[in-house]
């Protein structure tokens, strides 16, 4: 048992233009193990994956299956080896049936026409075997994402995978959702898969995995027990140097207030419902406030009613004293609004345009941008304002201010658009998950940076799904729940017990002493 | 060494940048589109004896040089480029918009309209000063009109959420009905009236097209060609539209727009606004396009069948502007190749075939610039292999190189301690 290994991966090296992204790595999976790769995003845990997926070649190193050296060339051989990736942007057909997605691509016919009887039986069985329902008949954009990534799951044992890849599967996923997935996970190993983890969210790696491999920056660091080891460690293994999951911060000086909301009701135009509700509350500078809440109450709405994106079904919004209730994006942002979207790659960026033009979205018309009467692009101090941005918020790109913003890792568009968004002359920032899909190194940095930013007196709003940042970053806490504010509290020292009760809703405080 | 690496890097400049893999990618399916006519016209040489599919394919690459008068048949080219670059232009900004203009030949027919009455209304026979004042008076009212045409597609898709191919389709129909109208039975019909359907050529009110003694230069014998001023603005206009969508502020409003429509909205830029911009300058390009084609002295106008038949050269700016991949400078050599293979075509009959191979070659090539984005990945993966080649190489001499991100990796970790 000890020196069987389902997988090995022995010294894969691959080599990009201008940089290695993985050298001489080493990875050995044994059979029911849960083994964990951890790494910041860039350490070279995607191109690992890809390569055992069979998307790239290895420029050097080999693979072995079941002590086999095998060539994989594209993910046909890698099925055929038994390999199955979960993938972190699942793969479903969204007008098809649970059942259709998992047999599509080896499904059974019959002169033509598909039989789903056999397939049936085969998935009932797999979803007794494996304690992992899902209504087979109902279509994917009718399931939420947890019962999707189940369907991926149930996909990957009806093809009989032996090796399970996870590809940073909690990242859409709310708590609850977590939990059960790691069951899942958790289960798959006892009945014999073999299943590789791909993280950087250290909880889960403790909870989860047997046996953890540790990258960084395309180098092979070490392979520790789980059991052996703690969070600290792990995370100085990843980031390579001590890392403080709190963050020092001075009391909260509050001043004027910038932004206030009165009785603000967002109606949905499809639904008719009310997804915002009577939300009155305000926002001074100098102090962090933080709306937490389980993913899917009202936050968005809420966020879209102030930052612009969205309509107001009823209420005031004024942001130093001008009402903005019904004002342009562009009035908001002459107010002084900063705002880092929650959907990077729908609201944060252009993707198809450099870098150095997605600096100066919003500031193409200043003086400094422009020329002859803001005309024309002045395009030398773009690119210095863009060189600038880039060495001072240590956003990493290929080819400098040229670079398409496609073309970068997701943290490092995120630390653009949180550059950009800082570095903009503001009185507020309207902050929403600023942090989503980030590492451990970078989220710290951010968080620091938004101190940073309180503390030269910018008033900032803070809409996080994870309660570590809340409790983490906020001076004041409103919790959300069903488009209402239902509690307040002011941050010094809360857990995140005390909060649990009212996102759930099984709690509220009396509107009195929801101050606003 | 270092020679080598500065030849290397800048080749390498040269060719990721995207305009010269967009060149690439043109001319490698005009190469492949070449093959695939030649194979089509060795097909109908064993169906047809005494065709010869060399014979064609060589009338094909000598184009107006089959002529008895090549320097005639280039100064007609010329002339024949100018619609199409101006409705190549009006296509490839909409599109750079995000939006697709289908809607040229309306705006065309627009510009033609408005350019015509002016022209044909005052008559400034013998006074040549006053003719170029009202031909350029033709063309600014042409234009106006195409430019109003044009923003109605934009106003319809912007403020009331209208799909700009509905929209522009039904204008097409609009614009063909009011010109029939407008030449047939409305009150200004006997301004310009010619034979039967036509009107009358802008050179017998006295203002057309300065020639620029180009008609006599490229001419066969006494009989000039077509050629006028026309191919000189239209090309200040791709300059200038270039000079438009890639250094002006506003040009990068619009490509925002069309690239990230959520995005631009997130930046506070006005979709709406940009939108309705768009569509009228698209307009305008067309309707100058329109103005220009039939100011020219010798062009007379067919109102008679236009609400039957759009105008082709409405719809030919889609080729011209897609094998340019957009781009405003291509488009001049895009509209300079669709007529070269054009002209070519009225010689193939020399070698027993239809003229309609050309237009055939013509729309397996626009059907080839489809795939330019896969030709352009193919050139990308070729230049990432090359320049893999280069770093191992490198590697191997001795000479280790060190990724430029190990550095910053070095320097941060030093930076902290």
């Amino acid at each position: 048992m000890e020196d069987k290994y389902v997988i090995e991966m022995r010294n894969i090296t691959k080599e990009f233009p201008g940089i290695k992204a993985n050298d001489n790595i080493t990875l050995k999976l044994r059979k029911g193990e849960i083994h964990a790769l951890l790494g910041e995003n860039g350490a070279g845990k995607s191109t690992l994956m890809s390569i055992l997926f069979g998307l790239y070649q290895p420029d050097e190193g080999e693979i072995l299956i079941n002590g086999e050296k095998v060539l994989i060339n594209d993910p046909n051989d890698a099925t055929k080896y038994g390999i199955g990736m979960v993938h972190q942007h699942f793969k479903l057909v969204e007008c098809f049936t649970v059942l259709d997605n998992i047999i599509l691509g080896s499904e059974d016919s019959k002169l033509g026409f598909v039989t789903r009887k056999k397939s049936r039986e085969k998935i009932n069985k797999l979803m007794d075997d494996y304690s992992l329902h899902v209504d087979l008949d109902k279509r994917i954009d009718e399931i939420s994402v947890g019962m999707q990534q189940r369907t991926e799951i149930l996909k990957m044992l009806y093809r009989d995978s032996e090796i399970l890849i996870f590809d940073e599967p909690t990242a859409v996923l709310t708590p609850q959702e977590i939990e059960g997935l790691i069951h899942i996970i958790k289960n798959l190993a006892k009945e014999g898969k073999s299943i590789l983890f791909i993280s950087h969210k250290l909880n889960e790696i403790m909870s989860v995995s047997d046996v953890c491999t540790v990258l960084r920056k395309g180098k092979y660091i070490n392979t520790v027990k789980t059991s052996e080891t703690n969070t600290d460690e792990l995370a100085k293994m990843m980031v390579g140097r001590d890392v403080s999951f709190t963050v020092d911060k001075e009391k909260a000086k509050p001043k004027n207030i910038v932004l206030r909301l009165d009785n603000v009701s967002v109606v949905d135009k499809n639904t008719k419902k009310s997804v915002v509700n009577n939300v009155s509350f305000s926002v001074k500078s100098g102090e962090i406030v933080a709306v937490a809440g389980i993913d899917g109450n009202g936050q968005t709405p809420l966020i879209n009613a102030i930052t612009g994106l969205g309509p107001v079904s009823s209420g005031t919004i004024t942001l130093l004293g001008n009402d903005i209730t019904n004002g342009t994006i562009k009035e908001r942002i002459m107010y002084g609004l900063s705002h880092i979207p929650e959907d990077r790659h729908k609201h944060g960026l252009i993707l198809d345009y450099s870098i150095a033009e997605n600096f100066v979205i919003e500031r193409y018309l200043e003086d400094r941008f422009s020329w002859h009467r803001h005309r024309l692009i002045h395009f030398e101090n773009r690119k210095n304002y863009s060189d600038y941005l880039i060495d001072n918020y240590d956003v990493r790109s290929g080819q400098g201010s040229n670079t398409t913003a496609r073309s970068m890792s997701g943290g490092n568009q995120q630390k653009a658009i949180v550059a950009r968004e800082l570095d903009k002359d503001h009185s507020i920032l309207v902050a929403c998950q600023p942090t989503r899909g980030l590492d451990v190194g970078a989220i710290e940095d951010i968080h620091k940076k938004i101190i940073n930013d309180r503390d030269n007196g910018a008033a900032v709003l803070l809409f996080s799904l994870e309660l570590d940042e809340v409790l983490n970053l906020a001076d004041r806490i409103y919790v959300i729940y069903d488009g209402e504010f239902v509690a307040h509290f002011i941050n010094n020292g809360l857990k995140p017990e005390d909060l649990g009760l009212y996102m759930t809703g099984s709690k509220k405080m009396k509107k009195e002493n929801i101050v606003c | 060494m270092l020679k080598e690496s500065k030849f290397t890097e800048g080749f390498k400049k040269a060719v990721t940048k995207h305009s010269t893999k967009s060149l690439l990618a043109s001319i490698i399916s005009i190469i492949v589109g070449l093959i695939i006519g030649f194979i089509f016209m060795l097909v109908a040489s064993i169906l047809k004896p005494g065709s010869s599919a060399l014979g064609g394919i060589g009338i094909l690459l000598t184009g107006p040089f089959n002529g008895l008068n090549p320097k005639y048949e280039i100064g007609n080219l010329i002339f024949y480029m100018v619609p199409i670059i101006f409705t190549g232009l009006s296509i490839a900004i909409a599109y750079k918009t995000g939006l697709f203009n289908i809607g040229a030949p309306g705006q065309f027919l627009m510009g033609t309209m408005g350019s015509l009455l002016v022209a044909l209304s005052i008559d400034t026979t013998g006074n040549r000063f006053l003719g170029i004042l009202v031909w350029i008076l033709a063309i600014i009212v042409g234009m106006l009109l195409g430019m109003f045409w044009g923003s109605l597609v934009g106003m319809l898709k912007a403020l009331f959420g209208l799909n700009e191919v509905i929209a522009s389709i039904m204008l097409n129909w609009i614009a063909a009905n009011i010109i029939t109208w407008v030449f047939k039975d409305s009150p200004l019909h006997n301004i310009g009236e010619g034979k039967d359907g036509y009107l009358i050529k802008t050179s017998l009110t006295g203002n057309f097209s300065p020639t620029l003694g180009l008609g006599k230069l490229f001419s066969s014998g006494n009989i000039s060609s077509y050629i006028d001023i026309g191919i000189v603005i239209a090309i200040v206009f791709c300059v200038l539209t270039w000079i438009f969508m890639n250094k002006t502020t506003l040009g990068y409003e619009m490509k925002a727009c069309g690239l990230n429509k959520e995005s631009a909205k997130y930046a506070g830029i006005n979709e709406k606004k940009n939108i309705i911009l768009c569509m009228a300058f698209s307009g305008a390009l067309a309707a100058i396009g329109g103005a220009l084609y039939h100011l020219n002295a010798g062009i007379e106008f067919k109102w008679q069948s236009a609400y039957q038949t759009l105008p082709p050269w409405g719809f030919n700016g889609i080729p011209v502007a897609f094998l340019a991949n957009c781009n405003p400078l291509g488009i001049i050599l895009s509209s300079m190749f669709i007529r070269y293979l054009s002209t070519s075509g009225a010689f193939l009959p020399m070698v027993g075939f239809n003229q309609y191979f050309a237009d055939i070659i013509i729309a397996i090539i626009i059907y080839l610039a489809g795939f330019t984005r896969y030709f352009i990945g193919r050139i990308d993966k070729r230049i990432r292999d090359m320049e893999l080649a280069r770093l191992l190489e490198k590697e191997k001499n001795g000479l280790k190189s060190d990724p430029p991100n190990d550095n910053v990796i070095v320097m941060e970790e030093e930076g902290k301690k």
